[in-house]
């Protein structure tokens, strides 16, 4: 402040006096507005700085995810290298030639006996021309083909080491016992042409079975003949068919739903049969009026599985059945899905005439790489004379060969059907009994809709309701994305799980055909559970992985498409 | 309860998934007109001890093979099997497999079946087999109509000395089809008459079917029966034991266009009848018509060798109602088990077995000749049986039956020709002493 000038009038100083005090409280309001704004921005550097702190912390953990990730993946990609080297130097060894590429000049094993019979030349016997001049068929050591099979098996998925949901197959647990039991030499080391009384035993065994079937199906007799599910198909569409002929009723055509095994459609071409294909509705099951369209006086049968390939169970099986009646024709069970429904309906009660059933799938026989099996055939009252021959009946506690059918069909192959396969499927019925076979029925019912319904989020379900022993999803979401249900099945092998059943039934796209089984437990459907959400993640993650997949199995992707343009069905080393 | 793995909590938080109280609201879809009210009234089951008592009472009911001197042969044969074999076969990883669809985790069945399907090539002389058919008769039921599909003819000559269930199932595969079955009767040798067969075919048949050897165990005259095949355009079908082609020559250097059987013989062991499987090789000319599966050998992404099924648009469940057969499972652990036989046996294992059933067979027909009142309707061309007369033979058979020999098949019922006649086999399991055994409590029970 100036210096006061002592001549100026009082009133003059003290008006300045004030002026500069109001300034200086001018000064000081606008002094403290300042401070508070620097205390503001301070505060707003403080929340920042916290912000930032969060960021950064997050950005660090992320930041180790993804080292761990990092680590994770190159940890994975060491083992697929390791294993592709190990694969690789299998490879150079002879573990991966072919039988005949492991021949050695050995002495025969000496398995036999030469006989103390005369020993006896072909050549004295034959003409030259009718006489082999060699047989290149490789010699080895038994160790070596012990080593050889051994191997093989081992580049196999297997029901007992694996979970199968091959849908329509029905791979459930194959008892021990069984295979035990059919394997007693009193059931192997009989000769099918030994008198009737030197093999009661077997005989009641084929008699005993077919009590139990007609219980479980409700159906009137059976031929354990055919020996696969599509030769019960023929069975019981000749036997139709020859129905009609002596009836001297001429109708030509079968009807079979769009949803139908190929066994259906082939096996009525086999027979003759024109076929028609009833549509399925909106729900999956078939279409009533496109069936009533259809039917007509040439209507020999229909053929239908219930519950359909959907694992839809036909709530209108009693109209179907009056329907083809009506026109004179015979309903055909395909008995491939029998599973769920033994102790809680069955083919007869639906108004099936008659039916076959595969013991390799309901009867927990072991499906044995695809055979053998056993497609047994069950009639109603009405074709129990077209049966093939022989059967079994009893007479005063004696079994015997029944050939009384007198419209029999005659027979689908040698001897009486494979004999082996009963015993299983007997010793497993009567293992279950009443209660057990139930409680299998169910499980598998239930364990399919468990899959239906923790899975229905993360793939399409065209069908959404009950389902039986098993469900259908589609993939097409998964395809829109890039991975295709084939992709999938794939990548599922690397998991350790055997694919569903792709791209059936024909009705739904990228069909997945899951049937769990009821010897399952929910502890290995939640990994199946798991492993498919995980898949589907996978297809946003890293999709190249998937179409590369499987990694893990003895072989990768396999090239299916040369295998078909350039056919190498033979090894070609010795012998040309 | 056996064989169900989830528990009373597992059912109880799958339930809740899915928003139910009870498995039984799980068929509350079913219409309750088709619920059973009733048990089915098969009985409580049984534990693993139970079963097995009640089982093994059914199998020693039965008589086994080894109980008697037996010479039954007649389309299963009582051959040697390795002890290696049933060990490798009850491999569960072949045992509870099912068809390599996929092929990436099957690969060893796969490689299995294609080395299956080089040995049936090697032994046929054909080129292309696939993996497998029901049984022998089955599959030449399947031969026959694969040779319908070749030459678009339906009429069929079949030798009237082929085994008569083949016959058999062959008509019962054919009766819903329009076509015609003639047979070729064989001659006083029981052998094709060739000059009834040359008059009898011309281009209007699909197909002329032999076996050889044949149901008499008789080898017939392959060479000329194709050469005459071969003035029409039918197919020549042959079915065989593969045994027997250890020593006989390969039906495709004969001229065959089709070559079927059963593979029983092949390690197969007896079973009552089956399982067994049946074979088809042909000509790959005829590739594409072929039924069943087939396995090809081809690579992985990687470029390493790896096998898969293959030209399945041959097949129902691409082709549907075009398809070549509905055959969908085979015989494959039947298949793998044959392999293994012939991996086991090698060349001169395989050539001993077919070889000492013959000498043996040699044998015992001409022993039994020797017996008063024995006659032998053919001569020595057979491989491993024959035919034999006597008079009142049930009679003999059963006689023979009481001293524990079961002499052989009695094929009076099937060939009206031979009302007198029995049909005995020899494998290399029979002994010197079995056959003198038969040979003299025959000429005991004919002439005391």
């Amino acid at each position: 402040m100036d210096d006061y000038d002592i001549k100026e009038p009082l009133e003059d100083r003290l008006q300045k006096i004030r002026l500069e005090e109001e300034h200086i409280k001018e000064q000081r309001r606008i002094l403290q507005l300042q401070e508070n704004s620097i205390k503001e921005e301070r505060q707003e550097l403080v929340s920042e700085q916290e912000m930032l702190d969060q960021v950064m912390e997050e950005f660090k953990k992320k930041e180790l995810l993804l080292k761990d990730r990092e680590k994770e993946l190159s940890l994975r990609q060491g083992l697929l290298d390791k294993r592709s080297k190990q694969a690789q130097s299998f490879k150079d060894r002879e573990d991966f030639r072919l039988i005949f590429e492991k021949s050695r000049d050995l002495h025969q094993a000496h398995y036999i006996d030469r006989p103390e019979v005369p020993s006896k030349d072909p050549n004295d016997f034959f003409a030259k021309n009718l006489l082999r001049s060699s047989l290149p068929i490789p010699t080895l050591g038994e160790l070596q083909v012990v080593r050889h099979f051994s191997l093989l098996s081992e580049r196999n998925f297997s029901v007992d080491s694996n979970f199968y949901p091959l849908g329509s197959c029905t791979m459930k647990y194959n008892p021990k016992i069984n295979d035990e039991l059919s394997d007693l030499s009193g059931f192997i080391d009989i000769h099918p042409l030994q008198c009737q009384q030197d093999v009661q035993g077997a005989l009641q065994v084929i008699f005993n079975l077919e009590q139990l079937l007609c219980r479980i199906t409700g159906l009137k007799r059976f031929s354990m003949q055919p020996s696969s599910g599509a030769q019960g198909e023929l069975c019981g569409m000749l036997m139709i068919k020859k129905f009609h002929q002596i009836s001297g009723k001429k109708k030509n055509t079968v009807i079979i739903p769009d949803s139908a095994h190929g066994t259906n459609p082939a096996t009525a071409a086999m027979c003759g049969f024109k076929i028609q294909i009833v549509k399925s509705n909106s729900k999956g099951l078939v279409d009533l009026d496109y069936l009533n369209s259809l039917v007509s006086e040439d209507t020999a049968a229909m053929m239908l599985t219930n519950p359909n390939t959907l694992g839809l169970f036909e709530e209108n099986i009693t109209e179907i059945a009056e329907i083809i009646h009506k026109k004179g024709g015979f309903l055909y069970y395909d008995g491939a899905n029998l599973n769920p429904l033994m102790g809680f309906t069955n083919p007869g009660l639906m108004g099936f005439d008659v039916a076959h059933f595969n013991l390799h799938k309901t009867f927990s026989t072991p499906h044995g790489c695809g055979g053998p099996g056993a497609g047994v055939i069950g009639v109603g009252e009405k074709l129990i004379d077209f049966l093939p021959v022989p059967l079994v009946g009893k007479k005063e506690n004696i079994f015997y060969f029944d050939y009384s059918p007198c419209n029999s069909i005659g027979r689908l192959r040698s001897f009486y059907g494979n004999f082996s396969i009963l015993v299983r499927a007997y010793a497993y019925i009567l293992r279950l009994g009443e209660r057990g076979l139930a409680r299998a029925a169910s499980n598998s019912v239930l364990n399919a809709n468990y899959i239906k319904e923790k899975l229905k989020k993360t793939f399409d379900l065209p069908y959404d309701k009950t389902c039986m022993h098993e469900v259908v999803f589609s993939c097409s979401r998964q395809r829109e994305r890039g991975a295709s249900a084939l992709d999938i099945a794939k990548r599922l092998i690397d998991y350790g799980i055997h694919p569903p059943t792709m791209y059936f039934p024909l009705i739904v796209k990228e069909a997945l055909m899951i049937e769990p089984t009821e010897t399952e437990s929910k502890q290995t459907l939640d990994y199946f559970i798991k492993s498919l959400e995980k898949i589907d993640r996978e297809i946003d993650q890293d999709l190249q992985n998937i179409k590369d997949s499987p990694h893990t199995s003895w072989v990768k992707r396999v090239d299916e498409v040369k295998a078909a343009r350039f056919p190498d069905l033979r090894c070609k080393i010795i012998g040309d | 309860m056996p064989y169900i793995l989830n528990t009373e909590k597992d059912v109880k938080e799958m339930l809740g998934c899915l928003g139910i109280s009870s498995v039984e609201d799980l068929f509350s879809h079913i219409p309750s007109s088709l619920k059973l009210k009733e048990p089915l009234g098969i009985g409580p089951g049984l534990s693993e001890l139970g079963l097995k008592r009640e089982l093994k009472v059914l199998a020693e009911k039965n008589k086994t093979i080894d109980k008697f001197n037996s010479f039954l042969g007649a389309g299963c044969y009582d051959h040697y099997i390795p002890a290696g074999l049933k060990y490798l076969l009850s491999n569960s990883k072949f045992v509870t497999a099912y068809t390599p669809y996929q092929a990436e985790c099957s690969q060893g069945i796969l490689q299995a079946i294609y080395e299956y399907q080089s040995y049936i090539c090697l032994l046929t002389g054909m080129e292309v087999s696939n993996a497998s058919l029901l049984d022998g008769a089955s599959a030449f039921a399947e031969a026959v109509l694969m040779s319908m599909r070749i030459s678009k003819k339906s009429r069929v000559l079949v030798s009237a000395s082929i085994n008569p269930q083949y016959r058999k199932t062959l008509e019962t595969y054919l009766s819903g089809l329009d076509c015609s079955v003639e047979l070729i009767p064989f001659d006083k040798d029981g052998l094709i008459d060739l000059a009834f067969l040359s008059r009898s075919v011309d281009d209007g048949a699909c197909c002329f079917a032999l076996q050889s050897p044949n149901y008499f165990g008789l080898v017939e005259d392959a060479a000329e029966s194709t050469r005459i095949i071969k003035k029409s355009s039918a197919l020549s079908v042959m079915i065989t034991n593969p045994l027997s082609l250890a020593i006989f020559k390969e039906p495709g250097l004969l001229g065959m266009d089709i070559v079927c059987g059963d593979g029983q013989p092949l390690g197969g062991g007896l079973r009552f009848g089956g399982p067994s499987f049946g074979f088809l090789a042909s000509r790959e000319a005829y590739l594409r018509q072929l039924p069943g599966r087939i396995v090809g050998r081809t690579v992985d992404k990687d470029n390493n060798p790896a096998f898969c099924l293959t030209l399945a648009t041959r097949e129902q469940h691409i082709k549907r109602e075009k398809a070549t057969s509905n055959i969908c499972s085979n015989q494959s652990l039947n298949v793998i088990a044959a392999t293994i036989y012939l991996a086991f046996m090698g060349e001169a294992g395989l050539k001993d077995a077919a070889g000492y059933s013959f000498s043996n067979a040699q044998y015992l027909y001409k022993r039994i000749k020797e017996v008063r009142g024995v006659n032998m309707p053919y001569g020595q061309g057979f491989f491993n049986e024959f035919i034999w007369e006597v008079k009142d033979p049930e009679a003999v058979l059963n006689k023979l039956y009481q001293k524990n020999i079961i002499a052989g098949h009695y094929i009076g019922n099937e060939f009206e020709e031979h009302k007198n006649c029995i049909l005995s086999c020899c494998t290399e399991k029979k002994t010197k002493k079995d056959i003198d055994d038969l040979v003299n409590t025959l000429a005991e029970v004919l002439h005391g």
